[in-house]
């Protein structure tokens, strides 16, 4: 029944899997931890054997959510006899949302890991794996990844955005930029040499080289509160004219400060963090692993929900300034962008909003995305090169 | 307490329902001597699985309230640096010699222990709730990974403390903002999910004795529906206590919509909520009323299709 003879050859090869189709991080202390808890429950007893193997061995939410899957995909494949290596991943398994407290969940799993995950996305509906939980409804799996009625381009490879090298008049114009970001001050106290507060503890310390008088007193002041930055960039069709220079703020942010999410959209939205590091690294040329969120129609209103539910509670907080690119021309009802867009701005420090039409004399933004988008904008403005992006910094309101 | 059921009995001895995962994941970390990661939505019940496990390990509960801002001296340890001044000024004069004076100044008489130094240097393993991680900045989630990892906490006027035993350690977050992977790795996780309907109906019936079996189903009932609705704030089991409490104080035999509407601040907390609740009224609407709920027949779920095409619901 098990695919090996002893009990930890089956445990290695399923960390092993775990770790190579379901990108779970799992090294050789939590295989140590799992053989231990294998250690306190009955063997014999299938679902104690997952319980107890769960919390060891699955970090994250994410992972949570495949791991029963992979576990009775492992131990108990069916359809018998075929080999663990050619099943399908679980993790780019799209889910319905048809349940009602598991649909967050499950959509979470929708974003791609990587881009080789993503490839794997493409081919897949008629794998043999049906997981537990999302057993009986295959049929509409294969209706999340169909291409919408306005993207009817799969944009795999032909329309993939070249990401530019970065240059050095971006990267000084990020870096003012974030040092400019004033968000007040932190909470916490670090020594300083002038400060609002008496530090008795290193006043006492240095007391010791004065004979225990204590002459030089040591302060503790509030430092400033590091800003959050989340871009959101428009990857639809009528947005292609300004791509470059949005890819460059985002190449350039990402090069001035750690705290930067990025994602792209168009029909969809899709977490691209990962690969504009690396391209502020000069490691990746190319956004290859867009699907839905690049050169389609734009769903402005319906990615920013999408963004709302899947990131917005861990992403979006009172330390978070996001920023839109966009051309604002939804196809979307403007009631659901206007509610995303209030909710950003309720729980964002400040909604920066850069549209390149703006650039275009005698523009008005009177399409209704935009007007519905209008008031919960603390900063509506375009920015087309480096000394553009460096004006930005100035002109950028915030709730302190 | 060796096996989950056990564990399970235990806890619901003392009024709290757990799954068979968390039982068994309590069971591990018990086994394992690691940190317990414990994330899910508010309300349902993280902080309080720590305070019940302590009370079932007959062991103290030392907690940990994390916030923007919290340092290593909030949560480890201070000198109690104006009573030391001060008895290094009144024993000056008393004759002791100056290593008396020194060792006395920096005992423990003058160490102010917070909740981590307390944790590990307990007699008896203590429970230690280091409550929702995630609102600390990410340079202390840095210091935590130290002391979870070592044991051990290093005073230099005094030494190195090392645990004598080592503390069950129960981290909560509630997901404001991602925790570091180093951090999880240190701990084992276990996501807590709101309960199902069934577990939902135990719950309230465990927690609010005399609850008649009929308004607790139909609380259970409302409360899956109201989750599955978009909500900005969606109702915990805390919700759910608090609800079913009101209409006991209120003496209501079951729920219908005037009730609903007057008791709608235990369960919606953001106003917006309101206005959603009242667009998925027709949803809602069959669990409402004086009915008896049918449980054989699972009741009225929302995606129920009666067969009569756009016809909702029978009502009665």
């Amino acid at each position: 029944m098990y695919p090996f003879a002893s009990l930890p050859e089956n445990l290695v090869s399923f960390c092993e899997v775990l770790r190579r189709r379901h990108g779970f991080h799992i090294g050789p202390g939590e295989l140590h931890d799992a053989a231990r808890a294998l250690d306190v429950v009955d063997l014999a007893d299938e679902r104690a054997v997952r319980n107890a193997l769960r919390p060891v061995l699955a970090g994250t939410l994410d992972d949570v959510m495949v791991f029963d899957a992979a576990f009775t995909q492992f131990f108990f494949p069916d359809p018998a006899g075929l080999r663990q290596d050619q099943m399908p991943s679980t993790r780019t398994e799209p889910g319905t949302d048809a349940g009602g407290r598991e649909s967050d969940a499950q959509r979470a799993r929708h974003a791609p890991a990587s881009g080789a995950d993503a490839d794997e996305a493409s081919g897949l509906g008629g794998g043999p794996m049906t997981p537990l939980e999302s057993a009986g409804d295959g049929p509409e799996e294969a209706v999340v990844f169909a291409p919408s009625s306005y993207s009817p381009l799969d944009a795999n490879t032909s329309d993939a955005p070249e990401l530019p090298r970065i240059e050095r008049a971006w990267s000084d114009a990020a870096r003012l930029f974030v040092r400019r970001l004033h968000l007040g001050l932190s909470r916490r106290w670090r020594p300083a040499s002038r400060g609002r507060r008496f530090d008795l503890r290193r006043t006492w310390r240095a007391s010791l080289q004065t004979g225990g008088e204590a002459l030089s007193p040591r302060w503790l002041r509030r430092p400033r509160r590091a800003p959050r930055i989340v871009l959101l960039v428009d990857g639809s069709r009528s947005m292609s004219a300004s791509t470059r220079a949005t890819l460059q703020i985002a190449i350039a942010l990402a090069s001035a400060t750690m705290r930067l999410e990025v994602f792209t959209f168009s029909t969809k939205l899709q977490r691209v963090t990962d690969e504009v590091r690396r391209a502020a690294a000069g490691e990746l040329r190319r956004l290859d692993c867009l699907h839905h969120a690049w050169a389609g129609g734009t769903a402005i209103g319906a990615c920013l929900r999408d963004f709302l539910r899947r990131f917005g509670e861990r992403m979006v907080g009172r330390d978070t300034v996001v920023m839109i690119a966009s051309d604002g021309l939804d196809v979307g009802v403007p009631d659901v962008l206007r509610d995303a867009m209030r909710e950003l701005h309720r729980r964002s420090a400040g909604v920066v909003w850069l549209n390149p039409l703006l650039e275009t004399e005698g523009y008005e933004p009177t399409a209704s995305g935009m007007r519905a988008a209008r008031p919960y904008v603390t900063t509506f403005t375009s920015v087309n090169d480096a000394s553009g992006f460096a004006r930005l910094s100035r002109m950028i309101r915030l709730r302190a | 307490m060796t096996d989950a059921a056990a564990i399970q009995d235990r806890f619901r001895e003392r009024r709290f329902i757990v799954d068979e995962a968390f039982a068994t994941a309590l069971q591990i970390m018990l086994a394992l001597e690691k940190p317990l990661l414990i994330e899910g939505p508010a309300g349902v019940g993280k902080t309080e699985s720590a305070k019940v496990l302590a009370e079932v390990l007959g062991t103290e509960l030392i907690r940990l309230q994390c916030y923007e801002g919290l340092d290593a001296m909030a949560a480890l340890y201070e000198w109690n640096y104006p009573r030391q001044m001060l008895h290094a000024r009144l024993s000056e004069a008393d004759g002791s010699s100056l290593q008396e004076r020194e060792a006395y100044i920096f005992s423990d008489r003058f160490l102010l222990k917070r909740p981590l130094l307390d944790a590990i240097t307990r007699e008896q393993s203590p429970v230690l709730l280091i409550d929702e991680v995630d609102r600390a900045d990410e340079a202390f989630e840095a210091f935590l990974l130290e002391v979870l990892a070592e044991w051990q906490v290093t005073i230099p006027e005094l030494g190195t403390i090392r645990a004598k035993h080592k503390p069950h350690v129960i981290l909560t977050s509630n997901r404001t903002r991602e925790l570091s992977d180093a951090l999880r790795r240190r701990c084992l996780f276990v996501w807590l999910p709101y309960p199902s309907l069934p577990q939902e109906i135990e719950i309230l019936h465990a927690r609010v004795p005399g609850l008649s079996d009929r308004l607790a189903q139909q609380i259970a009932r409302l409360m899956q529906a109201l989750r599955a609705l978009p909500l900005q704030k969606a109702p915990g089991v805390a919700e759910s206590l608090d609800w079913a409490l009101a209409l006991m104080s209120l003496h209501r035999e079951h729920l219908d919509a005037p009730t609903l509407e007057q008791t709608l601040g235990c369960v919606l907390k953001v106003h917006e909520d309101r206005g959603v609740m009242h667009a998925h009224r027709a949803a809602l609407d069959p669990l409402l009323g004086d009915a008896p709920v049918n449980l054989e027949s699972g009741g009225y779920s929302l995606d129920t299709d009666f067969g009569f095409g756009s016809v909702s619901a029978p009502r009665r």
